[in-house]
């Protein structure tokens, strides 16, 4: 499963594409199933150059309450940084912010080498 | 063809090209050429005797020092900027006018943009060919950006430590 | 403090008038993000993780309180508020518009303030000892010649796309504050015994991939051929630096392909060449300069202050800040005060808009108008008379800045990393976090004593981990963060490259094993030892079976 983003060039905001429009909330994103069309959507939106920069695909994954991106790095765009839960999209709080930071702990705590012990 | 823009007294116009850039491996046309190091290795001394104007194209990692011999016969010395942010040709063009005292035309080819301006003035070209659509008006306006600047360079303007004197 | 003049006031308005056609240029459309992106980086506007990043110089650490409060200003206004200080000394504001960028140049340009070469294949901001004008130990101020190689190199047209950034760094002292060691050029200057002046000249140092201490390529420059010695290394490394790979193209990496010797040959015979009368700067100028940073308006005062010895006398945390954050001055009477930015549990470096105006009326009040940037991520307010240091405490109390820890364990660098950073892999200031906290007991800080960690969230260094006493970088194992520890670095006169602990840990595992390497030391530290002392008499085994003592 891919979804598309970007960072919005006027401000910076990062957006996530929805199949209409561009959305600063990550649970507006339109999840794409098929290779082919989301890069369809990405090909439009790199053509977007007063709008957008830099949109990619990220890989996203289903998690308790819904999905997530799978990256820890597209986590933290999609909620804030983690130093200041009052700034960035995590501020405004609600059930899909919820949602990625609980994917954060879990995908964190989930698959965790522990180096120490496996010496 | 990119087009050639020269620089005269800090104002930029558009300019005939007379001279031909041929590639190493082109038949020698008639006429006034811009070649490369290599080929004015092997042809130059021939084709100036015939009494043509002749050019040396630089690759960026190529010196002017190698040409100091006939830098002085050359008409034209190109330097190559392969990407805009290959800077190496700021220091050739240095080294070829205040060092090496080249007065012919330094031109700018390769991947050459308007932001570049300033530098390339500054450093002693005074013909580029720019890469992208910009203007002979843009590029005068672009060279004229800055009031002052903090160094001498081969464009002789006089730097602040200077100009604070004066004043 | 020097002032800029009319001319360096209308490069700063040209800039900004540039800037500002170039953002409309591209906001129409006109230009291609690939185009446009490193003309805004030029002017140190990132795009990061959730917005654009400006980085505002500070050249060579140095403020006015003007100065501080237009930083406040624009972070309350444009920002949400906060900056956080660099290991450059820079300031980074994380929450920039692009829309707003041309404004805010303006409104830094109005009080001398910029961001021009904050990013970029250019000769970067250039930083210089902390205590500059401060310290009893410098031979000369060396500002005065920070401020010569910021204006020789603003806008240096040959040098604007050199094969990757470059870094300078200067001190006139023999203890180094300013990490000259891992500088592309690291200047430290001498006074011989007739009063002659000359710089040492360090090339080819630096972090990141490949750490190198820099190795001495002059021995003893004479000041005045400083600009045409600067261009001759510069032209150099514009010549013969790699630019086939951007991870080789630093020019430690020229100097250490050509060895130290060859490279300076090149260096000499490229400055015999050199024309030098028309780069270096005639005495008139540099007189004009030094005259900017002669000191104004010292009194004579006693060396012993009634008031500030009572203070310690009778509050404990007074005296504990004056223990540790403190420092002599060369005038007697006077102090320089150490603002921490590392308050427990906070962000290290980071400072809000309301802090910035505490200090900026601080140093109007108390300090002659000046405060300091360290690369240690704190402030400085570099002259206050020791009579007024117990009310520039009680003024920091009251703003959250006065946490009496410089240089000891909560004392910690640390990156924006990956809360913020495109850049990062993992993570650092939560690390920095939990360190702080677990050595929140100032009595138990103050018992380890000196210890230096820094903490990057990837490999380019900007916390400079290679450094520290305890080094921390983030690294990123199957989208996971980990973090390898190195330890013995040191930035300063005894520098060195950190030795790597052994394999990465997690996250929660880190300030654990801080616990158990103190634990080492405090069991094994002999008299007057500091935490590197005894590493590097001990040595790593002890340490590192102490780490990973539970996988037995």
């Amino acid at each position: 499963m891919k979804a598309l983003t970007a960072n919005r060039l006027t401000d910076g905001e990062v957006v996530f594409w929805t199949g209409s429009g561009w959305s600063e909330r990550f649970v507006d994103a339109a999840l794409f199933d098929d290779n082919t069309a989301a890069e369809l959507a990405e090909a439009h939106a790199k053509s977007q150059i007063t709008l957008l920069v830099d949109p990619y695909l990220i890989d996203i994954a289903e998690v308790d309450g819904g999905v997530a991106p799978v990256s820890y790095r597209e986590r933290l765009r999609a909620l804030g940084p983690t130093n200041k839960l009052d700034h960035g999209k995590q501020a405004g709080g609600g059930a899909d912010i919820a949602v990625l930071a609980h994917a954060h702990g879990a995908a964190r705590s989930k698959g965790r080498v522990d180096l120490i012990r496996r010496k | 063809m990119p087009r050639l823009i020269r620089f005269r007294d800090g104002v930029a116009a558009w300019a005939e090209d007379a001279f031909t850039a041929v590639d190493d491996d082109q038949p020698m046309p008639q006429g006034d050429v811009i070649i490369s190091l290599a080929r004015f290795q092997r042809e130059g001394r021939d084709l100036l005797a015939q009494g043509r104007n002749l050019g040396v194209r630089l690759a960026s990692d190529e010196e002017p020092e190698d040409l100091v011999v006939d830098l002085q016969r050359l008409s034209v010395l190109a330097l190559t900027f392969p990407k805009f942010r290959d800077g190496r040709a700021y220091s050739a063009a240095r080294v070829a006018r205040e060092r090496l005292a080249f007065r012919g035309e330094l031109r700018a080819v390769g991947d050459v943009l308007l932001e570049m301006a300033v530098p390339l003035v500054r450093c002693g070209f005074d013909a580029a060919q720019p890469a992208d659509l910009t203007t002979p008006e843009q590029w005068t306006h672009a060279a004229r950006r800055f009031r002052h600047v903090y160094q001498r360079a081969a464009d002789g303007r006089e730097p602040a430590f200077a100009e604070r004197l004066g004043g | 403090m020097y002032r800029y003049d009319d001319i360096d006031r209308e490069t700063l308005a040209d800039r900004a008038a540039e800037f500002r056609d170039q953002c409309a240029r591209r906001l129409a459309g006109e230009m291609t993000e690939d185009q446009f992106k490193p003309l805004r980086l030029m002017n140190g506007l990132y795009l990061q993780l959730h917005a654009y990043m400006l980085r505002v110089a500070v050249p060579y650490g140095a403020l006015n309180a003007d100065q501080m409060r237009k930083l406040a200003h624009v972070a309350r206004t444009y920002d949400r508020g906060y900056g956080h200080f660099t290991t450059r000394t820079n300031l980074q504001l994380h929450w920039i518009k692009l829309r707003d960028a041309p404004d805010i140049l303006d409104e830094l340009a109005s009080v001398g303030l910029h961001a021009i070469q904050t990013s970029g294949n250019c000769i970067r901001n250039l930083t210089a000892d902390p205590h500059a004008g401060a310290t009893a130990d410098e031979v000369d101020d060396p500002r005065i010649w920070a401020e010569v190689i910021r204006q020789w190199s603003t806008f240096h047209p040959e040098f604007t796309f050199l094969p990757r950034k470059f870094k300078i760094a200067v001190t006139a002292s023999p203890k180094d504050r300013a990490a000259i060691r891992v500088y592309d050029i690291g200047l430290r200057l001498h006074r011989d015994d007739e009063g002659a002046l000359s710089f040492e000249v360090l090339v080819g140092g630096g972090l990141g991939r490949l750490p190198h201490l820099g190795p001495v390529i002059r021995e003893r420059l004479p000041v005045r051929h400083l600009l045409s010695y600067m261009q001759a290394i510069l032209r150099v490394y514009n010549r013969h630096g790699r630019r086939d790979n951007i991870h080789k193209a630093r020019i430690k990496v020229l100097v250490a392909a050509l060895g130290p010797a060859e490279f300076a040959r090149q260096v000499e015979e490229e400055w015999s060449l050199t024309d030098k009368a028309a780069v270096d700067l005639p005495g008139t100028e540099l007189a004009r300069i030094r005259a900017g940073f002669a000191p104004t308006g010292f009194e004579t005062l006693p060396p012993v202050s009634a008031a500030f010895e009572s203070a310690k006398a009778s509050d404990k945390a007074f005296s504990r800040f004056a223990r540790r954050n403190v420092m002599f001055h060369k005038t007697p009477g006077y102090a320089l005060v150490n603002v921490s930015l590392k308050a427990i549990g906070e962000t290290p470096g980071d400072c809000s808009a309301d802090q910035m105006d505490v200090v900026a009326d601080l140093a109007e009040r108390y300090s002659m108008n000046e405060v300091r940037v360290t690369y240690e991520q704190n402030l400085l307010l570099p002259h206050v008379k020791l009579d007024d240091v117990p009310a520039v405490h009680a003024a920091l109390v009251g703003a959250g800045l006065a946490t009496a820890n410089i240089t000891l364990i909560s004392d910690i660098i640390a990156c924006p990393g990956l809360d913020y950073c495109a850049l990062a892999n993992a993570r650092a200031i939560p690390i920095a976090q939990d360190i702080a906290r677990r050595f929140s007991d100032p009595v138990l800080a103050e018992n380890i004593g000196e210890l230096k960690i820094k903490i990057s969230g990837c490999i380019n260094a900007c916390g400079h981990h290679h450094v520290g006493h305890i080094g921390i970088l983030g690294v990123d194992k199957k989208g996971e963060e980990f973090y390898q520890l190195t330890l013995g670095g040191s930035a300063e006169d005894d520098a060195a490259i950190g030795q790597v602990l052994g394999p990465a840990v997690s996250a929660e595992r880190v300030a654990p094993a801080i616990d158990r390497l103190v634990e080492v030391y405090m069991r094994e530290r002999r008299d007057g030892e500091r935490f590197l002392d005894t590493f590097r008499r001990a040595g790593l085994p002890m340490f590192k079976e102490a780490v990973y003592a539970e996988a037995h």
